[in-house]
């Protein structure tokens, strides 16, 4: 795992409705330690999407620079890892055959790989799932395979869109616990894309509140780990930064 | 497999009634053998086919056409649709292109197909191959540029490079159009080859038809007819349902119909 470090990043669009040239992203600038857990929360077309879809290298940046570990991004690849809303897990895969898929990339052989899966799959308590397809499987249970495939192939920065928007609460609120739990175990450095403040103020280290394509403020969060909902939902000091955060995402 | 027998069952009672009623009104009512022939003729007629081999050799030449036109057909439309449907812009360009010929009738090629192969397998073996590249390169095409983005996104950020995006992505992404593209293909293809049979060759189901009209033989007609329909039949349940079955069903890309 390596840093990431964001400068001046920017994105300009030519919108062909308004006729004009639009800005989705305002001169960024961000710098994610090693084993950094950092969340970007903002509303709906803040921009934070964009930044994301730019980091995986789906979409070319107009201006400033991306690098990870020291060079710059040109396009997707394995370095960074990506988790999304809508899963993307292959249908026409096993779930085993899923989380292999990576190291499989990677030219690793077949015993070797399906070992390397079986043990992150044991991680996310889905050995049972291993020889099941994923439309058999619960949106969240497609969800955790999609965190551990992303996982299995040990990138430097682990990317997550919104990973957990399209599950029900209560699933959510585990995948949460669970994905936290991993991260200590395993300390990946991630950037967790959100719109849900208490989410991102539960998951990270850092919470960057975006609005309109800026960076409006970084705050630490100090809570302890290992972190639980159940004590962390009448946690004094949750309460108080979830609110500086909402405050500020609301306010912008 | 109660429920398998019970619905193969409820499929062939239909038939059995028409059997039935065959066997009993067409020698009640007195039919002229020469306008259509009784049941045990025709079961007659089957019999001798097989006997003396004519039938059998019909049912291969047809058979062959069939299977060389579809590989034939198979081999170059799949990594054609492939490579047409990963650019948006050449996909868009042929698409018109692909579906007009796809709807072009298999038998409109027999004129101009025996001025190129003359008369006899080749001619016929081009009309099957048309009937089912056209429409699998079609669908194959439709198939990548409707794998979600996402996906195509989830295997690049795991690293696959073009050769990987195209055998572990593309292909399998669009196999539910694949298959689709071969049933409906070969559908075609079948009706193409009798209609094309009774015109460019001198063996064949669609010639054994053509050649007992001329000697009033009705009930070497309907057995046609009846071998015809029952061939498309096996081969669609037998060889084609089961691919699916184990295939894109499995993976929960078509509704179970």
């Amino acid at each position: 795992m390596k840093n990431l470090t964001i400068r001046n990043l920017s994105k300009t669009y030519f919108d062909p409705y308004a006729g004009t040239n639009v800005t989705a992203v305002h001169d960024v600038s961000l710098n994610v330690g090693q084993g950094e857990f950092v969340c970007i929360v903002g509303p709906s077309g803040c921009g934070k999407t964009t930044i994301l879809n730019m980091i995986a290298g789906f979409i070319p940046h107009t201006g400033g620079e991306i690098l990870v570990g020291g060079r710059p991004v040109k396009g997707p690849g394995p370095d960074r890892g990506v988790v999304f809303q809508s899963f993307a897990l292959f249908p026409w895969r096993t779930v085993l055959e899923n989380v292999a898929f990576g190291p499989k990339m990677r030219g690793v052989r077949k015993a070797e790989r399906e070992k390397i899966a079986h043990e992150y799959l044991a991680l996310a308590k889905l050995t049972e799932a291993a020889g099941r397809y994923p439309a058999e499987l619960s949106g969240g249970m497609q969800q955790r395979v999609g965190v551990v495939r992303a996982l299995a192939n040990e990138p430097d920065v682990l990317l997550m869109d919104e990973p957990f928007a399209s599950v029900d609460a209560q699933t959510r609120m585990t995948l949460q616990e669970e994905l936290t739990r991993i991260w200590q175990e395993k300390r990946p450095t991630v950037i967790f894309i959100t719109h849900d403040v208490a989410e991102a103020v539960f998951l990270a280290n850092r919470v960057i509140a975006l609005s309109k394509g800026r960076v409006l403020e970084e705050i630490d969060v100090d809570l302890p780990r290992p972190r639980s909902w159940d004590s962390l939902n009448d946690d004094a000091r949750f309460k108080e930064l979830s609110g500086r955060v909402r405050q500020l995402v609301r306010s912008a | 497999m109660l429920h398998r027998l019970s619905s193969a069952l409820w499929f062939c009672a239909p038939f059995i009634v028409l059997l039935v009623l065959w066997a009993v009104f067409i020698p009640y009512f007195d039919v002229n053998p020469r306008l259509f022939p009784h049941l045990s003729s025709v079961v007659q007629a089957g019999i001798e086919g097989i006997q003396d081999g004519t039938l059998i050799q019909h049912i291969k030449a047809s058979l062959l056409r069939v299977a060389v036109g579809t590989v034939l057909a198979l081999i170059i439309a799949v990594p054609l649709g492939v490579a047409m449907g990963v650019s948006p812009i050449v996909s868009s360009f042929l698409t018109p292109l692909f579906r007009f010929f796809s709807v072009l009738a298999g038998i409109a090629w027999i004129p101009i197909a025996t001025l190129w192969f003359g008369y006899g397998f080749g001619a016929i073996t081009f009309v099957i191959f048309n009937a089912v590249f056209f429409i699998v390169t079609y669908n194959t095409l439709l198939g990548v540029s409707t794998i979600p983005l996402h996906v195509r996104n989830a295997a690049a950020s795991l690293g696959a490079g073009r050769w990987a995006m195209l055998t572990e992505v593309l292909l399998p992404g669009a196999l539910p159009n694949i298959v689709t593209g071969i049933r409906t293909g070969l559908g075609f293809a079948w009706r193409g080859l009798i209609a094309a049979e009774m015109i460019a060759t001198n063996v064949g189901l669609g010639y054994m038809l053509f050649v007992a009209r001329d000697f009033y033989r009705t009930e070497v007609i309907v057995l046609g007819m009846i071998v015809i329909g029952v061939l498309w039949l096996l081969l669609d349940r037998l060889v084609l349902a089961p691919i699916e079955r184990a295939t894109i069903e499995r993976w929960g890309m078509v509704q179970r119909a």
